[in-house]
């Protein structure tokens, strides 16, 4: 009746608490679109194009991770920053695809589009075999993104009231500048400095261009950076106001910038300041 | 290095190729050399700034694969906004450095020599030096490059292979870039990141030949003075360039006169099978004029002065196909000038046609073949044979990487090539350099090349 | 197994001795003892919190780091005392777990928790907190948690000592202990635990600290008797 030998396996597994799991599963299958990714077809693409940084056992102890800023990924913690699915999950297929496709700006990390699809989606398959999670978990569910509501000044008013209260000024600093009371403080899940994204800079974001990517990131989280998931925070409507809020920050030529810089200098002074005493609006 | 080898032979280079030059008087050339063959591109400063390994950007260094592809189309840059030297470590300095110390044998039949007029075999073996090619290529800022490649021959003769400054995409778009300066043609196949190095093996005849008597200079292979404008998709698999270059096939100080030349190419790629690149297939053409008459001072023709221009033409196609790690490169090509380029009263015109397979076992090991033929569709002279300057190349050869990583690369390299030319020397300029004792004479030379090839 | 539902029992792990849960039949003996260090521990600092003044008005005076938490008698606070090995216990507490933000604190500095068992996560303070625990065996997550949010709700699939931290107010550190038995114990300000409800037997009984790390030693229990395991652990200075 007592459920003994199932508590001694589990205490077992007590006893190598901060061991990841070191269960390589070669036979690993990747999937977007048509393309099927195959683990054994992306182990010799692995050392060719990535190896150098991500380690050959997908540590992140390449010979170049000690000279690079921000350091690369360690697959073994099977933790990643552009998902579309909730924070603590895995990400899908695709949004490794996306990831490898696209590169993460002002990384070491380039975007691999010249690779063929195919190879880039056997890669996939070979990264998900660095952790023994992605044989005993699913990817999570992605987050519904419903349409996009046409930019406004209220929403952007209403976003901007969300970027004071949510805080995200104490990171990412009053004007988006990426310059809050925190940013200097910032460290990743490897307690690794990193900076928060300056708006100002008008650069792509880590996890895409779009407003969609926008929406994604902040209702996601970054895993494994500082940045939160809010999902559980926001409604969608006004998950849409914050990102037409964050587009004013950047110096880019976007509708909501458009909008926004109209309204912005007839009232301007009406507005509050956004930090520590600020009231958002 | 088949430069190199070829400074040997110089002072008759320097005679057959004198034609365009005109302060070495007015022989008319006949064989042009394929003098600037192997050396450059394989750039570890780059591998050094960006933490990638050789493996990225080649398929086996120097051959590019699809992301070198990219990075060169894109200005040397990886597009992180961090290719700026701004963001670069003050250690960093944008150079790299490649010679290849070897042993090589080198056989050639039926050459003419003073004792032996007749033709004898001449087979010439040794140790050996390339010379040292200094690769400095990188970003002035973002979306503004320049490169710069010095060269300094083992026999102490110093060059300036390339220098160029590029702006990078124009109003923000890949699709507009300018270039100027002197750099290698948008070749798709290309010598400048050639896998082969021997003397026979290190060049393509559709890069260089030209016809016995022929006054022309042009080659493909040879970087050219000029400006060009080029573009492609986000991940290159599209690419075009046009150019407009100065016709002395790259020679310095205007000696060209004003004549200018026209340069096409275009590709496209294609994500078809599973293969380690994409299967591209591309199609370029040259318009070039060389002036026939020079106002001259003293006896020697004045610089800027020729007239008289006459138009050659070179057009072709070729393809990069991936089968799982063997990529096979076809290429075709089609070359005519006029006829007042000598050697005769008609417009000589010829084929080439080749195929070279790869097989990229790991990245570290390479096997590879080439066969190419060369025919003469019609000789400049009804009097010349019509197999005279007919030429078919061989070459085989393997190149094992015993380490891989971003600071820099060593490639053990074994090579074999064999050309049979006939009543002609082998564009090698193995054996004498001289052309057999009769127009329908066969010559067979033959390398054979063990070396050490590294970048640092 | 129906010991286990001590139903709606809430286990306020407010900073002191957490009590292990306990089986009702006898017999049922008990494992305690004291912690205790040797060498020289680091010291324990003022946290500086100028960046968030809600919170610097929370402390008139500046609280302590809490990482190494020493008492009198070298006794060593926040040390989790567990059976790793012999009987484990009831499987998955049903009872809640409760984790405060509070001036800009976790509180408890550790707690302790079996798999499976639910946890929840409050802000108390009058703005934003991000918990992020650091897990490595368990799927990390990082969630905001804005003033006046309703508390996260969670729980741990995998016996893992977890670091959590609030990035935006890098002092606060803290952890979740998460054990696979359900005997257990966390010493208190005198370094004092006590591991009760157990039957007879061998056990490997294990002390954690985060930064001393752990010491194990076998204890044999027969009957309802109090046994008495006291741990020395190597302090490691920064």
């Amino acid at each position: 009746m007592r459920p003994q030998t199932r508590w001694l396996t589990l205490s077992a597994c007590g006893a190598v608490l901060l061991c990841g799991g070191a269960v390589r599963v070669v036979a690993q299958e990747a999937h977007v679109d048509r393309l099927t990714g195959r683990a054994a077809a992306g182990k010799p693409l692995y050392t060719r194009y990535c190896a150098g940084c991500h380690g050959d056992e997908g540590d992140s102890r390449g010979e170049n991770t000690q000279w690079i800023d921000p350091k690369p990924r360690d697959f073994t913690l099977a933790t990643f920053k552009c998902r579309s699915t909730p924070s603590g999950t895995l990400p899908t297929d695709q949004d490794l695809y996306n990831s490898v496709t696209r590169g993460f700006v002002t990384t070491n990390m380039p975007p691999w589009v010249a690779l063929t699809p195919h190879n880039r989606i056997d890669l996939v398959a070979y990264i998900k075999t660095f952790s023994a999670r992605w044989s005993t978990a699913k990817p999570g569910t992605p987050i519904a993104i419903p349409p996009e509501p046409a930019p406004t000044v209220q929403g952007i008013l209403h976003g901007r009231e969300l970027f004071q209260r949510l805080e995200c000024w104490k990171c990412h600093g009053a004007a988006g500048h990426g310059d809050g009371p925190s940013a200097k403080t910032l460290t990743d899940n490897k307690d690794d400095p990193i900076r928060p994204y300056d708006f100002q800079t008008g650069t792509r974001f880590m996890c895409g261009t779009t407003n969609q990517d926008l929406y994604r990131i902040f209702m996601t989280g970054l895993d494994g950076s500082p940045m939160p998931s809010f999902a559980d925070q926001l409604q969608p409507a006004q998950a849409w106001d914050l990102v037409h809020f964050l587009r004013t920050l950047q110096p880019l030529k976007t509708p909501e910038a458009t909008i926004w810089r109209a309204w912005f200098t007839t009232h301007g002074r009406e507005l509050k300041p956004i930090g520590q005493e600020g009231g958002g609006q | 290095m088949v430069k190199r080898f070829l400074k040997a032979a110089a002072p008759l280079a320097t005679l057959v190729c004198a034609a365009m030059t005109p302060d070495r008087g007015s022989m008319p050339a006949k064989s042009y050399t394929a003098a600037y063959a192997a050396l450059t591109s394989r750039i570890p400063a780059f591998a050094r700034k960006y933490g990638l390994r050789c493996s990225a950007c080649h398929t086996a260094w120097p051959e590019l694969s699809a992301f070198g592809q990219r990075f060169k189309d894109n200005g040397y840059q990886l597009g992180n906004d961090r290719d700026s030297p701004i963001w670069q470590n003050n250690a960093y300095w944008p150079i790299a450095m490649r010679t290849t110390p070897q042993y090589r044998v080198e056989n050639t039949t039926n050459q003419v020599t003073v004792a032996s007029p007749g033709g004898k075999t001449i087979t010439q073996a040794g140790f050996d030096l390339s010379g040292v090619d200094f690769l400095l290529l990188g970003t002035l800022y973002k979306d503004i490059t320049f490169g710069l490649v010095p060269t300094l021959d083992a026999d102490g003769t110093t060059g300036l292979e390339a220098a160029f400054v590029r702006f990078d995409n124009l109003g923000n778009s890949p699709w507009a870039n300018l270039k100027v300066g002197k750099f290698e043609l948008d070749n798709l196949l290309s010598e400048k990141r050639f896998t082969w190095l021997s003397s026979n093996g290190g060049f393509l005849y559709a890069y260089h030949y030209l016809p016995v008597g022929s006054a022309n200079n042009f080659g493909f292979g040879d970087n050219q003075i000029g400006a060009e404008f080029s573009g492609h998709s986000i991940n290159s698999y599209t690419r075009y360039s046009v150019a407009l270059l100065t016709g002395d096939d790259g020679e310095p100080g205007l000696p060209g006169g004003k004549s200018v030349d026209a340069m096409f190419t275009a590709s496209r790629a294609f994500a078809i099978g599973s293969g380690l690149g994409p299967q591209r297939v591309g199609v370029f053409g040259y318009l070039g004029h060389r002036p026939t008459v020079f106002d001259s001072s003293g006896g020697a023709p004045i610089p800027g002065t020729g007239s008289a221009n006459k138009s050659f033409v070179r057009f072709g196609a070729t393809a990069q196909l991936w089968v799982g790690n063997l990529e096979i490169i076809p290429l075709v090509s089609h070359a005519s000038d006029d006829a007042a380029l000598g050697p005769g009263a008609d417009k000589p015109a010829w084929n080439t046609a080749l195929l070279e397979a790869h097989y990229v076992a790991t990245p570290r090991l390479l096997v590879q073949g080439r066969y190419e033929v060369m025919r003469m569709s019609k000789q400049g002279d009804p009097a010349i044979p019509s197999t005279q300057g007919n030429a078919d190349a061989f070459a085989l050869g393997v190149r094992a990487y015993p380490f891989m990583f971003s600071r820099d690369g060593m490639a053990l390299h074994a090579e074999f090539a064999m050309t049979k030319t006939i009543g002609t020397a082998p564009l090698s300029g193995d054996g004498s350099g001289v052309d057999p004792a009769t127009p329908t004479t066969v010559v067979w030379s033959r390398s054979l090349l063990l070396a050490f090839d590294f970048a640092f | 197994m129906i010991a286990r539902v001590v139903a709606g029992l809430v286990v306020v792990s407010v900073a002191g001795a957490t009590a292990g849960p306990s089986h009702l039949p006898p017999p049922a003996g008990t494992i305690s003892g004291k912690v205790t260090y040797t060498g020289t521990p680091p010291k324990m600092r003022p946290i500086d919190m100028a960046k968030e003044p809600a919170c610097v008005t929370d402390h008139p005076t500046p609280v302590m780091t809490q990482d190494v938490v020493t008492g009198s008698a070298n006794s060593v606070r926040y040390v989790v005392v567990y059976i790793s090995g012999g009987d484990q216990g009831a499987p998955a507490a049903t009872d809640t777990v409760r984790y405060d933000q509070k001036g800009c604190l976790y509180i408890p500095h550790v707690a302790v928790m079996q798999v499976h068992q639910p946890l929840e996560i409050f802000n108390d303070d009058p703005h934003s907190h991000n918990i992020h625990p650091l897990a490595r065996v368990n799927p990390e997550w990082n969630k905001s948690q804005p003033k006046g949010a309703p508390p996260i709700r969670t729980a741990w699939d995998q016996p893992e000592f977890i670091p959590v931290k609030c990035n935006v107010h890098p002092w606060m550190h803290g952890y979740f202990a998460v054990l696979a038995t359900s005997h257990f114990s966390m010493t208190d300000s005198t370094g004092e635990f006590s591991i009760t409800g157990l039957p007879p037997g061998t056990y490997t009984v294990t002390a954690w600290h985060e930064r001393f790390g752990t010491k194990s030693q076998e204890v044999t229990v027969a009957g309802s008797e109090t046994k008495t395991a006291n741990f020395v652990l190597t302090a490691r200075p920064y």
